[in-house]
């Protein structure tokens, strides 16, 4: 009786702290979205959207793109994961699984249209080229989005309507434009 | 014996039977558990020997000239429960049988009857015949049946019950006298109980469930199972279900008998369930597929000590709807607006795709009970459990097969407990428990957390002390309790590192209650109490995206503990089987109530923006009632009404409590009626359900409106068909009959989609 008592008082003294927990490698976080239209006259924007640490913590870094009017730009996207080390290039993930997903281009007051230039194995556009043709001179926003999983046979959504697409959103940052 | 003399020996056994013309007699009375009253015409009847007799209107009844001297006898009544019972026959044996007539107002202290469990606890419990009929379902959903019980749901597959509008954290789910140990945080974590293990389970409501682990702020679930019965004959039953909404298959095994060694009970059951259906369209991808299996072994070591083995283990993979798998606000607001939701595929399919969950959970439980004098018990009891969870979602690359949440929990439980009667009407119990808590993140996520590893340490001690007055019966409790917290978190800045931080609670609980029995049959049972729960990990340090959600939580870790006062009181009366009711006000003020508060700002991220939730605290107040009316105008015509009513309310920013239940009325009207043939115990039950819509709440406090107000048909047909000594029952249950389209306030799929629609149970079950 006494040793079963003495077995059990022991229980209750033991503490002991948790090992180290493993640290994982977030080969799957999209920290950067760089968005790089080039004019015929090879000039270059760059519009950047950056999280280093992911969700929470710090805010996320945005700038502004400032495009000419009436020109024609053709754009490319690049997704990187800079939270590891070599930074990771997550843009030829989205290209492998191309009929997987799709970005999806709205622009809100300022003159300009996107239009898809590339094809996935179903000859439905994905986004990560693209063709931007500015009008007149005017501001506004540009909002990019990652559809991963959408109906792409939906109504409207090979031409870049969203509405129907459905699908989880893996990116979706917007940008001020100002064209001038 | 050699074989020859076994043989005389039977030879002149036999012979001397003959000579005595059968000398074995039952006789006695049959009454209703809970009121006393006779059974009027119930049926007793001998297998062996199939000898049986009806009771006369008080309920005597009497058979002579029994050859067998042991024999298994059968009480059944309509409506009622039937019971088995072996008895070893003496010449006049006088035997008296209970049986729970009024199975939907049984309280604990009448199912477990001896009078040194009698307790002032407010509970509520449902027996074998209701866990079997509804076995396709899962547990939570089981025990709604019951007044002041609700659930929470995730789609039609993972359901947590909500007591007295409170859940989860809250809540202690004890299996077999073990806090069940798990993910009890997550809205869509359901407990991993198989109700085919259980012979009952009942409700604790009030909060001087002192003697248990767990939180027991917000009420406490028991799931047990009885005994195994010193009786030497295999016994068993079979059940099997079919579900036509989900195309289900439940099949369930259960044996038992009281072995040379031991005796002991296995049980089994496998589900699986396709996509349901509401009115309109399939829910895409809310299959299940369950496997279970438990194991008792019940041993008496010596004239003092009995001991008990449990083992249990629960795995299953569920489905969660397709539709509802989004990304940001935008997504959420788009999925609210649509009629039927996106990946609604137009045929059945049992498939499982992401997302999905796969859970595992394994329990063993080892229990010493020593009477060490007639007035003195001792029991110790290990649990141990082990329980894994991993989550998947839909995953760039081949990543989908990789979880994004993948948690291992282990937890030991010491328990050693004193029962000692000081008189004859007094008994002090005292105990003392630890629980060792183990949760680890499994690296394979690729994904930081959402919540930390940790190491927790509780101690507690309690004592219980019940004192029996002529009509009163009053019980005190106190329980003190220390939790160490030990965690290592993972920091959300980058380069990430392990930062550790140590926490100490030290809290407790006391509680006093009275039960008043009244000479006119009213019962009268208050208790008051106060109890305080220390933060849970997930509140301290949980920060990350809750997928079906939408919306990212963080926790906060400079909570404090919640601090309870509850009071309720109930009062039971029966004008002999006529009237039955049972009403059960209550009122509970939580002081630093732990609960999700929406920050002003969104969270802005890569994939967009996203509303953002903070653990904060505020003083609460919950006001409720819950209430049973009986009425059996004949013996063969029932009228049950059950209420359920809770009102919730923030204290501190004078603004309603969120994921409160809304106002839930049923009426159901039973009729027995005759045999049929071979047919017995016919019964026809019509159930109307109306669920209001939950209007205490602002319109700021949810993503969209909550939804209207709903009233189900259900329908319900059961019999019993007797064939020599074996039984089969089979039932057939139709659930919202009229097909309605509906969303339940409580299910977090509303916003994306409708409830389940109309479904056909058949149920069958042979017991040998």
């Amino acid at each position: 009786m006494k040793n079963y008592l003495v077995a059990f008082a022991f229980l209750f003294l033991i503490s002991c702290e948790k090992d180290d927990p493993v640290i994982e490698n977030e080969e799957e976080l999209i920290t950067t979205l760089t968005y790089k239209l080039t004019a015929s006259d090879g000039t270059i924007v760059e519009g950047k959207f950056q999280d280093l640490d992911g969700d929470g913590g710090n805010a996320p870094t945005v700038n502004s793109m400032v495009l000419k009017p009436n020109t024609t730009y053709s754009g490319s996207i690049t997704l990187l994961n800079e939270s590891v080390s070599p930074i990771e290039n997550i843009t030829t993930e989205v290209e492998e699984e191309g009929n997987e997903h799709q970005f999806f281009f709205e622009t809100t007051q300022a003159n300009m249209t996107v239009s898809y230039d590339d094809a996935d194995v179903n000859n439905l556009p994905v986004g990560l080229e693209t063709k931007v043709v500015t009008g007149a001179a005017s501001s506004g926003k540009l909002s990019i989005t990652l559809k991963h999983e959408p109906n792409k046979s939906a109504m409207g959504v090979a031409d870049g309507n969203i509405a129907n697409a459905g699908g989880e959103t893996d990116i979706n940052v917007v940008f001020d434009v100002i064209i001038q | 014996m050699s074989l020859f003399n076994k043989f005389l020996f039977l030879f002149f056994l036999s012979g001397n039977l003959i000579a005595q013309n059968c000398p074995y007699s039952i006789s006695g009375t049959i009454t209703d558990e809970l009121t006393g009253s006779p059974l009027a015409f119930a049926g007793i009847y001998l297998e062996e020997t199939q000898q049986g007799v009806l009771a006369d209107d008080a309920g005597n009844y009497k058979i002579q000239d029994i050859c067998q001297k042991e024999v298994h006898v059968r009480v059944t009544h309509a409506s009622c429960e039937p019971e088995r019972f072996f008895i070893d026959l003496q010449e006049n044996e006088v035997k008296n049988f209970l049986l729970h007539h009024h199975a939907e107002l049984l309280n604990e202290v009448q199912v477990h009857g001896s009078s040194n469990e009698k307790s002032t606890q407010v509970s509520s419990s449902l027996g074998k015949v209701e866990i079997v009929r509804n076995g396709n379902q899962n547990l939570a959903d089981i025990l709604s049946e019951l007044t002041g019980v609700s659930t929470l749901k995730n789609g039609s597959g993972i359901s947590k019950p909500v007591i007295h509008g409170l859940f989860g954290n809250r809540i202690s789910i004890l299996n077999n006298g073990i806090a069940q140990s798990g993910q009890q945080w997550g809205s869509d974590h359901a407990p991993e109980i198989d109700a085919f293990s259980a012979d009952h389970l009942s409700v604790i409501k009030g909060v001087n469930a002192l003697a248990y682990a767990g939180s027991t702020l917000g009420g406490v679930v028991m799931v047990e199972g009885s005994p195994v019965e010193d009786e030497p004959h295999l016994h068993g039953s079979v059940n099997y279900l079919y579900n036509s909404n989900g195309r289900g298959n439940t099949l369930n095994a259960k044996v038992e008998k009281a072995g040379k060694w031991f005796r002991w009970r296995m049980n089994g059951t496998v589900k699986m369930q396709g996509d349901s259906k509401t009115p309109t369209y399939f829910l895409t991808n809310t299959g299940r597929k369950e496997a279970n299996f438990s194991f008792r072994a019940d041993k008496k070591l010596n004239d003092k000590w009995s001991s008990t083995l449990n083992y249990a283990t629960f795995n299953t993979e569920i489905g969660i709807l397709k539709g509802s798998q989004i990304g940001n606000l935008t997504d959420l607001e788009t999925a609210f607006n649509r009629e039927i939701p996106f990946f609604t595929e137009t045929g059945f399919s049992y498939s499982i795709d992401v997302p999905k969950q796969r859970v595992s959970h394994n329990l063993l439980k080892l229990e010493l009970n020593g009477v060490l004098s007639p007035t003195q018990t001792l029991r110790f009891v290990y649990g141990g459990q082990l329980n894994n969870r991993r989550e998947f979602d839909a995953r760039r690359g081949d990543r989908s097969e990789k979880p994004v949440l993948s948690l291992n929990q282990w937890s030991h439980f010491f328990e050693g407990k004193y029962i000692n009667d000081l008189s004859e009407n007094k008994t002090l119990i005292t105990g003392i428990q630890q629980t060792i808590t183990d949760n680890a993140n499994i690296p394979e996520t690729g994904i930081s957390p959402l919540i930390p590893d940790y190491l927790a340490y509780q101690t507690s001690l309690f004592g219980i002390l019940n004192v029996k007055n002529n009509r009163w019966f009053h019980e005190f409790g106190f329980r003190a309790e220390n939790k160490q917290l030990n965690v290592a978190q993972i920091t959300r800045t980058v380069p990430r590192t392990i930062k550790r931080i140590n926490q100490n609670f030290t809290f407790f609980s006391v509680s006093a209650g009275s039960q008043l029995t009244l000479p006119n049959h009213l019962i009268l049972n208050g208790n008051v109490g106060l109890a305080m729960r220390p933060p849970e990990v997930n509140e301290l340090y949980s920060f990350g995206l809750h997928q079906g959600v939408s919306s990212i939580e963080e926790g906060n870790a400079d909570l404090k503990p919640e601090k309870s006062i509850k009071a309720l009181i109930t009062a039971n009366y029966h004008k002999d089987d006529f009237l039955l009711f049972e009403i059960t006000p209550y009122a509970q003020l939580i002081d630093n109530f732990i609960y999700l508060q929406p920050q002003r700002e969104f969270l802005l991220t890569i994939r967009g923006a996203f509303p953002y939730f903070r653990f904060e605290q505020a003083d609460a107040l919950l006001l409720g009632i819950d209430a049973l009316v009986s009425i059996e105008p004949t013996d063969k015509i029932k009228l049950i009404n059950k209420l359920t009513f809770v009102h919730g309310k923030n204290l501190t920013d004078d603004v309603p409590l969120i994921n409160i239940p809304p106002l839930n009325f049923s009426s159901a009207l039973q009729v027995s009626f005759k045999n049929i043939g071979v047919a017995k115990n016919n019964t026809i039950e019509v159930e109307v359900s109306h669920t209001a819509q939950q209007s205490n709440l602002l319109a700021s406090q949810d993503f969209v409106l909550s939804p209207d107000a709903y009233t189900l048909l259900n329908l319900r047909f059961d019999t019993t068909i007797e064939i020599k000594k074996y039984y089969i029952s089979f039932g057939l249950k139709a659930a919202n009959l009229l097909n309605i389209s509906y969303r339940d306030y409580l299910n977090r799929l509303r916003y994306f989609a409708d409830d389940t629609g109309r479904n056909f149970t058949l149920s069958s079950r042979f017991t040998f």
